[in-house]
């Protein structure tokens, strides 16, 4: 006993001694870099721009390329980005950029107008997802290194805007059409404020400052994006210092950190939302047959009271949501009248079923198809990786239980659901959207087109919707090339009301992303928009070019400081603790055993 | 402890394995309704590459076509692709294994030591206050998911007071190597290795404890207190020796199980081993890393369970001659 | 000349099964923790069955719950808080153990009867009967509890019955073993011999003189079989494999874990259904250890401890 025990008390301390120097966890200063660390909850699901469609992936890409013009952090006004200036001729189908001269990529290539138009024509030949809805209709010639040339078949309203992500020609020509879809993206080779140095899918990424990059080098030397499964554990981190910024954060931790002094916390709006969405049968496989009822889908949308969603799930921090909002500057989103809206009223709900004929008939609470057919039992899909899903759906169900309607949840990972929606084997999901600047991408994601047609690619769409309506293709192709700024509203308004009739795609609320971070560590963080927007994953991440450490931080080497030698002296006090309670037992057994024996 | 004792028990646990093998075949690819779509999903692949896969897979055959194909692929380490990031299921189980051996390692030594001890104690002092104590303590842990204990442990030790991180094997921002990052992997290790130490050592303590005391109504250990040595001496020369036996087993096979039980606790901590790959595979599903988790945690357990047999042969003279 | 009638054999038996019914409790009685086990769980049993008396069903509904402040400790709002949606935590508490209980006794009375089963057959038959049934339950036994029943329940889907199959198909292995071991015992005994020279058949034997024997095995080997399936439904439903619609007690952790529970420190959500999992396990342990005490036929010609 005596030598097992000294044994493991001496072993314990030993760790103790050897575990000291990991307790200091400070990020914000690493041997004279600074790093700044954002925590996130959603990886970065590829490093291609041609592949990818996360949130987080979208940052890494403004971080990782450039762009042919910038946009203002103010109002996303187009400034300059590769282009210095522009000039449009008088049709408005020709628009002669001029860029920087001298400008290299990362790895000292040259960055030249041969990139843009590398980027612009292949995009556009290959109809890369997330380039081909601005580059669909345009011809780029370089017609010297620091002149490009961009031609558009029909008068665009877009242009001179040109914030496709531009690529490095001697990278990306070393893939052809299939070979690219499949890349993981993963160079380090770029043209923005950051370059990859290191990425472990599911868990990080880091990203070093281009010395190369056009706007002059970034103060932060480092960026790391670091993934948690958790969000207690992502805002713990936050607390303990190491990270600095975090964003989609969930109400509860939100409200809890915005009392805290330490921390800024602000709810950046970028035209966010997420909807309620029912399967309208378009695509591959049609769903529960009542839902092709406009009837039975009214009457789920006047089932939904989204106030109580807002104030419960979202703890009050969103707005009730009516129509689509399709673009970060809310001018877009068409205002429904009165009359139209599908206000909550359970009362009306059961009515509207009544009267269409599904009436419950064998009296077990579930509502039947006119005539007593199949219950009306519908599949709901849950998202694993949402935060308020599971809640959401616990209201809904909840509603939809109380007019009669039953459902079967499941859960899916994004990837997952994003194939299960393709196939068409769901009736109803939430999900949400973060738009662009230009209202097109958006429009275009609900047009015949992009509904799901491929069963051996059934990822391969951006219609959840899984309605074609060809009235709003018309529409749509007439925004898409209307000049006039007030006209083209009006067709995007009369488009979204349209589309808010057919009672099949929901929006719930519109909400910012909800972001905090440290006071004392980096200064230099911009919003985009003003006032209301958020600091970073906004459109194009203008912070980058401006954060800098902050003035005075706590005793050099640690903002995190009295965290990380918090960490270190818990150590020692636990395992001190353990100590002596080790030995105190010892001495205590051996007492007990120098007194008179016990035996059987 | 015989050559054919040996190989005798190498057979017992290929056959075993073979079993498994067979048995993930008709799990996954049987139960599950669409196995072609199932095995191709999240992949864009074109028609005549989608041909040539059915074809490689053996899945243009019959049932026993299928499954020879399907016996030869997982010979060859072959496991398909996970869902969700598209790497080898092979890949990525490599990946997360590291994890999971140390920290499961770890706590297996420690549960272990602590285990005996405690065994010890209670087993020598039947009936007394420490008997008692050690009984009820062990019990108590043994009696509460494990998961439960670590969500206790990290809300107390890491959010209210801050002295443990709350997740992760290492702080991601260090370019620390060397000893340095071992330090910190153990400062992230302490708190799960600490919960899986204490949910598994009640099971060493019960079985020292009566290990011991079966032990101790043996003749020899009468002998030897008939001689009158003193009582220190005979436990630890004696008694104690004997009783180590089942316990070395125990921790064998124990090693190979608590390798696929970890999985809740990864999960509550975030560290990024087999367990925390299991929980993340069970939203979707992603089939084929399920299926490949359970080949390696069964063959784990089959592979341990072997060593525990020999290393028990080896050890205890009665059973070498059989 | 007598005035009562000599009693029957039956009634002999009836009566003598009686007395050591009696006795058999009687020694119960005396064992102080297990006393307290089945004092425990009467209490808990008693609370899961009488759920609709103590708190209505629609208090676990979200939309029934918005007039409540959401993560309120239990003195904010008794007697057990909120959770991130206002829900009754007391509410989850008290229906939750309904679930837990009833999938733990539902589990384990599959698995008892499976194993039951295989044991008795095995060991009644022996030869190559025997042998291949060993092999299966060898087989079971070896591969871990936990990813077999992740594997069953992604595949099968969750769903209430799902776990108590899952479950249950993964918990029959000690009992056979232990029900087999016992039979092999028996059939050593005489008067089975004997039954046979007279020509008793084979069902005869099982009922009339296996069966009565290994009845108070299983029923402690039951008792601690219990503990696994509860803890089992804890673990597979706090992995989200449980039932999706209806609350228990590993749903309640699951649910915790999901909402943030840790950083809120809302230590009333969590910390409760991980309580109930340890008595209600700690005490069907005593109960069988203490019933195992009285009924194990192994034990009871054991040196005392």
């Amino acid at each position: 006993m005596k030598a097992i025990g000294g044994f493991f008390v001496a072993a314990v301390l030993a760790a103790a001694i050897v575990a000291l120097p990991g307790g200091s966890t400070a990020s914000g200063q690493e041997g004279g870099k600074n790093v700044l660390t954002i925590g996130m909850l959603q990886g970065i699901d590829s490093m291609n721009p041609v592949r990818g469609v996360t949130v987080a992936a979208y940052e890494a890409w403004n971080m990782v390329y450039p762009t042919l013009t910038d946009k203002a952090a103010k109002d996303f006004g187009v400034i300059p980005g590769l282009a210095t200036k522009w000039e449009g001729s008088d049709d408005g189908k020709t628009w002669t950029y001029t860029l920087r001269p001298g400008m290299k990529w990362s790895d000292g290539q040259p960055l030249t107008a041969e990139d843009v138009a590398y980027t612009i024509n292949r995009s556009r030949d290959e109809e890369w997802l997330n380039h081909s809805a601005t580059t669909g209709n345009l011809t780029a010639t370089a017609t010297s290194p620091t002149e490009v040339v961009i031609k558009t078949k029909v008068p665009d309203p877009k242009l001179p805007t040109m914030d496709v992500y531009i690529v490095p020609k001697h990278i990306y020509e070393q893939y052809d059409a299939k070979a690219l879809t499949k890349w993981n993206g993963q160079t380090d080779v770029a043209g923005g404020t950051y370059q990859l140095a290191e990425f472990k899918k599911g868990q990080f990424a880091r990203f070093t400052a281009n010395p190369n990059f056009w706007g002059g080098k970034p103060s932060v030397d480092e960026v790391v994006i670091r993934k948690f499964n958790n969000a207690d554990a992502m805002v713990a981190a936050l607390k303990r210092g190491e990270v600095d910024f975090v964003q989609a954060v969930p109400e509860g931790q939100y409200l809890n950190l915005q009392k805290d002094p330490d921390f800024v916390t602000l709810q950046g709006r970028q035209g966010g939302f997420d909807e309620f969405a029912i399967n309208m049968g378009d695509g591959l496989k049609k769903p529960h047959p009542a839902l092709l009822d406009p009837k039975v889908r009214e009457a789920i949308a006047h089932a939904i009271d989204k106030k109580t969603i807002v104030d419960r799930v979202l703890r009050g921090l969103g707005e009730p949501a009516e129509a689509v909002s399709p673009s970060a500057n809310p001018d877009w989103i068409p205002d429904i009248p009165e009359d139209q809206r599908f206000d909550f009223d359970l009362e009306k709900s059961k009515q509207i079923l009544e009267d269409a004929g599904y009436k419950d008939t064998d009296g077990d609470g579930i509502r039947e198809m006119p005539g007593g057919g199949q219950p009306l039992n519908f599949r709901y899909a849950v998202r694993s990786e949402s935060d308020p899903s599971p809640r959401i759906a616990e209201f809904i169900t909840g509603w939809l239980k109380e007019i009669g309607i039953d459902t079967t949840l499941k859960t899916y990972d994004d990837g997952q659901l994003t194939e299960v929606i393709g196939k068409g084997d769901y009736d109803l999901f939430v999900w949400g959207w973060t738009p662009f600047v230009d209202p097109d991408p958006m429009l275009s994601y609900f047009t015949c087109g992009q509904v799901s047609s491929d069963p051996d690619d059934p990822s391969n769409y951006y219609n959840d919707a899984n309605l074609c309506d060809p009235e709003y293709d018309k529409l749509y192709k007439q925004q898409a090339t209307e000049l006039d700024p007030s006209k083209r509203r009006d067709i995007v308004h009369e488009m979204l009301t349209r589309f808010y009739s057919h009672a099949g795609y929901l929006p719930l609320y519109y909400q910012g992303d909800l972001q905090a971070y440290r006071k004392d560590r980096f200064t230099g963080w911009q919003k985009q928009p003003a006032d209301i927007g958020p600091v970073l994953f906004s459109n194009s991440s203008p912070s980058y070019q401006t954060l800098k450490l902050a003035s005075a931080t706590t005793g050099g080497a640690s903002g995190g400081g009295d965290d990380g030698g918090g960490g270190g002296t818990g150590i020692i006090i636990a395992l001190v603790a353990v100590g002596v309670v080790g030995a105190g037992g010892l001495l205590w057994a051996r007492s007990r055993r120098a007194s008179a024996d016990e035996r059987e | 402890m015989s050559p054919r004792y040996v190989i005798g028990k190498l057979g017992g646990s290929l056959a075993t394995l073979l079993f498994v093998v067979v048995f993930n075949f008709f799990l996954f690819r049987i139960v599950a309704t669409d196995p072609v779509a199932n095995l191709f999903r999240g992949r864009n692949l074109t028609e005549s590459q989608r041909d040539e896969l059915v074809h490689e897979f053996g899945l243009d055959g019959s049932l026993l076509h299928q499954f020879w194909a399907y016996v030869q692929q997982t010979a060859s380490l072959n496991l398909g692709r996970s869902y969700s990031t598209n790497e080898t299921v092979v890949s990525e189980i490599l990946d997360a294994a590291p994890a999971t051996i140390w920290l499961v390692g770890v706590s297996t030594i420690l549960s272990a030591v602590i285990g005996v001890a405690l065994g010890i104690a209670a087993g020598w002092r039947r009936r007394s206050k420490t008997d008692y104590a050690a009984t009820t303590f062990t019990m108590t842990t043994y009696s509460m998911p494990d998961f439960w204990l670590g969500m206790l442990l990290l809300s107390l030790f890491a959010v209210t007071l801050g002295w443990f991180p709350v997740g992760g094997l290492q702080d991601p921002t260090s370019t620390a190597t060397g000893p340095a990052l071992w330090a910190d992997q153990a400062y992230h290790m302490f708190l799960p290795a600490l919960t899986l130490t204490l949910a598994y050592l009640g099971e060493y303590t019960l079985v020292m404890r009566s290990s011991l005391l079966d032990t101790m109504r043996e003749d020899f250990l009468v002998l030897a207190r008939a001689k009158g040595l003193r009582d220190v001496v005979v436990r630890n020369r004696h008694a104690v020796p004997n009783a180590l036996l089942p316990v070395v087993t125990l921790a064998a096979i124990n090693f190979g199980f608590v390798l696929s039980g970890a999985i809740a606790v990864e999960a509550i901590f975030s560290w990024p081993g087999l367990g925390l790959a299991t929980y993340d595979a069970i939203n979707g599903p992603d089939l084929p890393m399920l299926q490949g988790l359970f080949l390696v945690f069964s063959a784990s357990v089959i592979v341990f369970n072997l060593l525990a047999d020999l290393l028990y042969a080896w050890l205890d003279p009665r059973v070498r001659e059989a | 000349m007598s005035a009562v009638a000599a009693p029957s054999a039956k009634r002999i038996a009836w009566l003598r099964r009686r007395r050591a019914a009696a006795a058999a409790w009687s020694d119960f009685r005396h064992d102080r923790a297990g006393m307290i086990g089945l004092v425990i769980l009467i209490l808990f049993v008693a609370m899961a069955l009488a759920a609709p008396l103590i708190v209505p069903e629609s208090e676990l509904r979200a939309i029934n719950a918005l007039d409540n402040p959401v993560w309120a400790s239990p003195s904010e709002f008794s007697p057990m808080g909120t959770d991130s949606l206002g829900r009754s935590v007391w509410a989850q508490f008290v229906w939750g153990a309904r679930i837990s209980l009833l999938v733990g006794l539902a589990a384990t009375v599959m698995a008892m009867l499976i194993g039951t089963v295989v044991g008795v057959a095995a060991g009644f038959y022996g030869g190559r009967v025997g042998g291949v049934l060993m092999r299966i339950t060898e087989w079971f036994l070896v591969i871990p509890f936990l990813p077999l029943a992740i594997a069953l329940a992604a595949v099968l889907g969750p769903s209430l019955t799902n776990i108590i199959f899952v479950i249950g198909i993964t918990s029959w292995p000690s009992t056979a073993r232990l029900v087999r071991a016992q039979v092999l015992t028996l059939k050593e005994r005489l008067y089975v011999d004997r039954s046979r020279a007279l020509g008793a058949s084979d069902a005869h034997l099982m009922g009339r003189h296996i069966m009565p024997n290994i009845s108070g095995l299983i029923l402690a080997n039951t008792t601690l079989t219990v503990p696994i399936a509860i803890l089992s439904e804890t673990t597979l439903s706090f992995l989200g494999l449980g039932d999706p619609t209806s609350t228990s007690w590993g749903k309640m952790l699951e649910d915790s874990f999901q909402q943030g529970a840790l950083t809120e420190q809302a230590w009333w959500y969590y910390v409760p259904p991980g309580l109930g999992v340890l008595f209600v396990v700690l005490a069907f342990t005593l109960v069988g250890h203490a019933l195992e005490g009285i009924l194990d036929p192994r034990l009871r010609n054991a040196p005392t401890e």
